[in-house]
């Protein structure tokens, strides 16, 4: 409390210094304190109470948490969304850092930029589009993939309609709308780091490897750390593509927490539940990310 | 501050009030709004606008259509209707789910309820009313499956395709005589395009006719029970029969991808589908010769039922709600009614439109008036229909995905679907 | 692991020498390597843009055919596109996404820059909590938000209008986590020396800093601008009239409950991205400019 007060009234130059650092920061908690943070709050008042046919409802305490996780479709849905996870963020980190790599190294700027747009148009994309045209692609019958790996011998896959394949396809089209994102945040961190670091290791004799291992990744270490925290929580939201095209199926085998919790509220009509649903991603996200900041957050100072 | 601090706030000051301005001033010529979200048919949803010229002409108010993209309606209706201000004054939906669910429909006037009830057919009664009062107008005709056939593909395995099937025995051998397996016994020419893809809502929804041909129906008919119903020994035949065809007659397949694409690309000889679809295959498959049948019946007739009832609604707290309703007098006439589903190619509602030369000369004439002759199939107006209808036809994916025995996974779906209904 | 006495030496701050000439020609090869390496991988995320412009140029039953064939009938079928304008306003769709993403970018911009050097250089109580609470917004279903949300844009009047549209989207977390990371590696000693010139904290502000973080800036503004483009689900519940829709909702338009008009789909998502491409094309000459002129390398 006193703290707050010397920043209102500040006595000292760090006093200054605080309240300064605040004042940079106000307009951002502003903004999201009043878009986001009270319907967050309504949102979790209502996993309080269930709603009745005619609109209205009834506080029902946590009879809704019990009931949304006892339910096996809640969970198996769980189960797919961390499937589709494991799958697609060490995929597209691991993918997009050696790419950036890559592309940190081309001499010449016009391929360079030619290449980076390349694989930065997906992201450039709507979700919804670059999903219907991927389920156009793995078409069993029309589609290009199942055409191209004819000329190898390969017979017609299912993709999108096989249960034992509809994830790992889902998990392709994450990696290839996200890649070119990440891709940008590394390229643009690798081109601040000095050309000379790496000049001093070549004398050194270092490998590739050791350059890789002792200079580049550490400096780059904030960066993987914030794309490893925004690529989960992306994907562990993942809504639009799925429910664009296979719309959970097939037997729910695709089916997400947030396409579930869609359909709790607007097609079954239960705010509650899908509010309790909404709880539980946020608190798990929650945790993860703080687990993940925790852990590999390296502060150094410059 | 500086100068240039100030004229930069002024400028951002501006932009922002330009920007909160709506696209039109609340001063302009008065209009009621109507969303619908049946984006596959532009022309028909136009004709409200058009037609609402000659209705601005008497009452002063134009008619404005919104199209809203199927893909999320459900919560931009939802919000707008507790939002009260930015709500339209007529939309279309399904009545037992925004007058029943919600309270958010406002009861047709009684003239116009004798209007509709005269002229509706009458297994189209039923749509649009919630606890016996009517509060919408059933847009859609034909909106129940009819058997889609390639006459070509039925002439080469020797059947007549002038005399489709009328019993499922017929048509389970038709289907078999129709189907073309390759050397490793993998059919490359199914009889039955079947869906097993997609929300489980439109699975049920293209099981249902088979269920209720074997005389089984998915809830009690007070729509109250599931058990006995959903589980039954009827329901348990027909699903055994419906994932008898993938699984050991091989008349339908799940390697060749949606119906409507197989039907087109003549990989699939039959398949069951409403009335707008031939419209597509025209579109889509020029080049083929199909003939549209009534479904065939088994125990009992599958007859015209439908999951997804359109009808056209007024909204409760809508402030021109009496200016919707004199729009909808102005168009409910068998004149209109022919007009803005013919411009789109559809069948239009009213019985006395339905033996006009536009209906005669459909290639769906025939096969409606026969679907029409049987007895009307059970309904499942509730408004958890779409919770119900899921947990339904995750067991039909499920039995056809090999998960599970048809008794076991039935049960397991009528437990879920009475704790939805006790709910 | 092998000891670095140059690249620690070079690290800690010490100017570094040059590199013998073998080392140079063996860099070249791998140069070469590596480049045709990412050149293919290029090619691969960039084959179903192809696909989808091919597309663009079938007519329905062409789409469907089989065998596939990949080329079009005919190279010159623009009916697709001139049934796309007809049907719907696309250029004033386009207009309008081109606004609002302006708008979100760079508000995201201003305010992420500032939130973000706030973060990175000063330290003040609940400074972790605070950003910890920003990235947590994140992690909030936007589905369970949506009718909330519109409930109070509808209370501001806020209904179908520009600043509807963008209001969720004025901030970007990504923003204030990006410049964050940014401005943490802008040594300390170049804000003391300004400030022991007497330059107040907002000056500081915008001649030290956000000079040196171009590259970000740039990153920041290409990738909110291009996030905003694709919004869908927000610009759906809060825009009615056909005159303030976006582009997603245009594209929407040729999907429905029963099928996907692809050929129409497909034309549409090229007139779509075509836009952005150039934005980022050009834009992307800009970052580099800015790394090269902003002397951050040594």
């Amino acid at each position: 409390m006193r703290q707050w007060l010397r920043i209102a009234l500040p006595k000292s130059y760090m006093d200054r210094q605080r309240r300064a650092g605040f004042l940079f920061v106000l307009p951002a908690l502003l903004f999201f304190g009043s878009v986001f943070l009270l319907p967050l709050a309504q949102s979790v008042v209502h996993s309080f109470y269930r709603t009745v046919p005619g609109g209205g409802s009834r506080f029902v305490g946590l009879r809704l948490y019990e009931k949304v996780f006892t339910d096996s479709i809640f969970w198996a849905a769980v189960h797919n969304t961390l499937h589709l996870l494991f799958m697609s963020v060490p995929t597209v980190v691991v993918c997009s850092l050696a790419i950036a790599l890559g592309l940190n190294r081309i001499a010449s700027l016009k391929w360079r930029n030619v290449w980076a747009a390349m694989y930065f148009l997906p992201f450039a994309t709507s979700l919804v589009a670059a999903a219907l045209i991927w389920q156009w692609i793995y078409h069993p019958v029309y589609g290009f993939l199942n055409y191209a790996l004819s000329f190898v011998g390969i017979p017609p896959q299912k993709w999108l309609q096989s249960l034992s394949q509809v994830r790992p396809s889902i998990a392709f089209v994450n990696v290839w709308v996200r890649i070119g994102f990440d891709t940008m945040i590394f390229l643009a961190a690798l081109q601040s780091i000095p050309e000379e670091y790496y000049e001093a290791a070549g004398i050194d004799g270092a490998s590739a490897f050791q350059r890789l291992r002792h200079i580049t990744l550490p400096l780059l270490n904030p960066q993987i750390l914030m794309v490893c925290i925004l690529e989960l929580i992306f994907n562990f939201k993942i809504f639009d593509q799925v429910y664009a095209t296979t719309q959970g199926g097939p037997a729910s085998a695709s089916q997400t927490v947030i396409m579930l919790l869609y359909d709790t509220a607007f097609k079954y009509f239960r705010f509650g539940d899908a509010s309790v649903m909404a709880v539980f991603v946020f608190i798990t996200l929650l945790v993860v990310t703080l687990l993940q900041w925790r852990i590999f957050r390296k502060p150094v100072e410059y | 501050m500086r100068r240039s601090t100030w004229v930069t706030l002024a400028v951002l000051a501006v932009a922002l009030v330009v920007l909160a301005l709506p696209s039109q001033t609340p001063a302009q010529q008065k209009k009621i709004v109507m969303w619908t979200h049946w984006d596959q048919n532009p022309e028909f949803n136009k004709w409200y606008a058009t037609k609402g010229k000659d209705f601005a002409a008497k009452s002063g108010f134009d008619v404005e259509v919104v199209t809203v993209p199927y893909q999320g309606y459900e919560a931009k209706y939802l919000a707008a209707f507790m939002g009260r201000s930015g709500a339209p004054d007529m939309f279309m939906g399904m009545t037992h789910h925004w007058c029943g669910q919600y309270d958010f429909c406002d009861k047709i006037p009684d003239d116009l309820v004798k209007t509709w009830e005269a002229n509706l057919p009458k297994y189209m009664v039923p749509i649009g009313k919630w606890k016996g009062v009517r509060y919408g107008m059933p847009i859609e005709h034909g909106n129940f499956q009819m058997m889609y056939l390639n006459a070509d593909l039925f002439k080469k395995a020797g059947l007549n395709p002038d005399r489709p099937p009328k019993t499922f025995d017929e048509w389970h051998a038709a289907m078999k005589k129709v189907t073309v397996l390759d050397a490793k016994g993998e059919a490359t020419q199914v009889g039955f395009g079947l869906r097993h893809a997609g929300h489980p809502v439109g699975i049920t929804d293209k099981f249902l006719p088979f269920a209720h041909a074997f005389g089984a129906r998915m809830l009690s008919p007070e729509l109250d029970k599931a058990t006995g119903f959903a589980n039954g020994p009827a329901m348990v035949e027909a699903l055994t029969f419906f994932g008898n065809l993938v699984l050991k007659d091989k008349v339908a397949s799940l390697t060749l991808g949606t119906p409507e694409d197989s039907f087109a690309q003549k990989r699939a000889a039959s398949m069951f589908r409403e009335s707008w679809f031939f419209g597509w295959v025209k579109k889509n498959a020029p080049d083929i010769n199909f003939k549209v049948a009534a479904l065939p019946c088994g125990k009992a007739c599958p007859g015209a039922g439908q999951l997804f009832p359109w009808t056209n609604l007024v909204y409760k707290n809508s402030p021109n709600k009496q200016v919707a309703w004199e729009f909808f007098r102005f168009i409910s006439n068998a004149k209109d009614d022919l007009e803005q589903h013919q411009l789109q190619g559809i069948l239009p509602v009213w019985t006395v439109n339905q033996e006009s030369q536009y209906v005669k000369s459909r290639p769906d004439y025939q096969a409606v008036k026969d679907m029409l002759a049987q007895p009307v199939p059970p309904n499942y107006f509730h408004p958890k229909s779409n919770e119900l209808a899921t947990a339904f036809g995750e067991a039909v994916v499920g039995f056809l995905y090999g998960k599970g025995q048809p008794k076991a996974l039935l049960d397991e779906a009528a437990n879920k679907m009475d704790r939805i209904l006790k709910d | 692991m092998a000891n670095l006495p140059e690249t620690r030496r070079v690290l800690a701050g010490a100017p570094g020498k040059a590199a013998p000439r073998s080392l140079t020609l063996r860099r070249a090869y791998t140069r070469w390597l590596i480049g045709l390496a990412v050149a293919c991988g290029a090619i691969t995320v960039f084959f179903p843009f192809f696909w989808m412009a091919v597309t663009s140029l079938k007519t329905p039953p062409e789409i469907i055919r089989v065998p596939l064939q990949i080329a079009p009938d005919s190279w010159f079928n623009l009916n697709n596109y001139r049934e796309v304008f007809q049907r719907e306003p696309f250029i004033r769709y386009l207009f309008n996404t081109a606004l609002v993403a302006s708008i979100a970018a760079l508000s995201s911009l201003v305010v992420s820059s500032l939130a973000g050097y706030g973060f990175a250089k000063f330290h003040f109580p609940g400074r972790d909590a605070f950003f910890l609470a920003i990235v947590a917004i994140l992690m909030v279903p936007f589905q369970s938000v949506v009718v909330p949300l519109y409930l109070w844009v509808n209370r501001f009047g806020l209904l179908d209008t520009y600043l509807g549209i963008v209001a969720p989207d004025l901030v970007s977390v990504f923003g204030v986590f990006l410049m964050r990371q940014a401005i943490e590696v802008i040594p300390n000693d170049y804000m003391d020396a300004a400030r022991i010139d007497g330059c107040g904290e907002l000056g500081i502000f915008f001649k030290v800093v956000l000079p040196s973080v171009k590259p970000a800036m740039a990153t920041l503004l290409i990738i909110k601008f291009m996030w905003n483009w694709n919004e869908f689900f927000w610009p759906l519940v809060v825009v009615n009239s056909p005159s303030m829709r976006v582009v997603t909702i245009g594209l929407m338009s040729f999907t429905n409950i029963y099928f996907i008009e692809y050929n129409l789909l497909t034309a549409a998502a090229v007139i779509s991205i075509l836009p952005i491409l150039l934005i980022f094309l050009t834009l992307q000459r800009w970052v580099v400019q800015a790394v090269v002129m902003s002397g951050l390398k040594g």
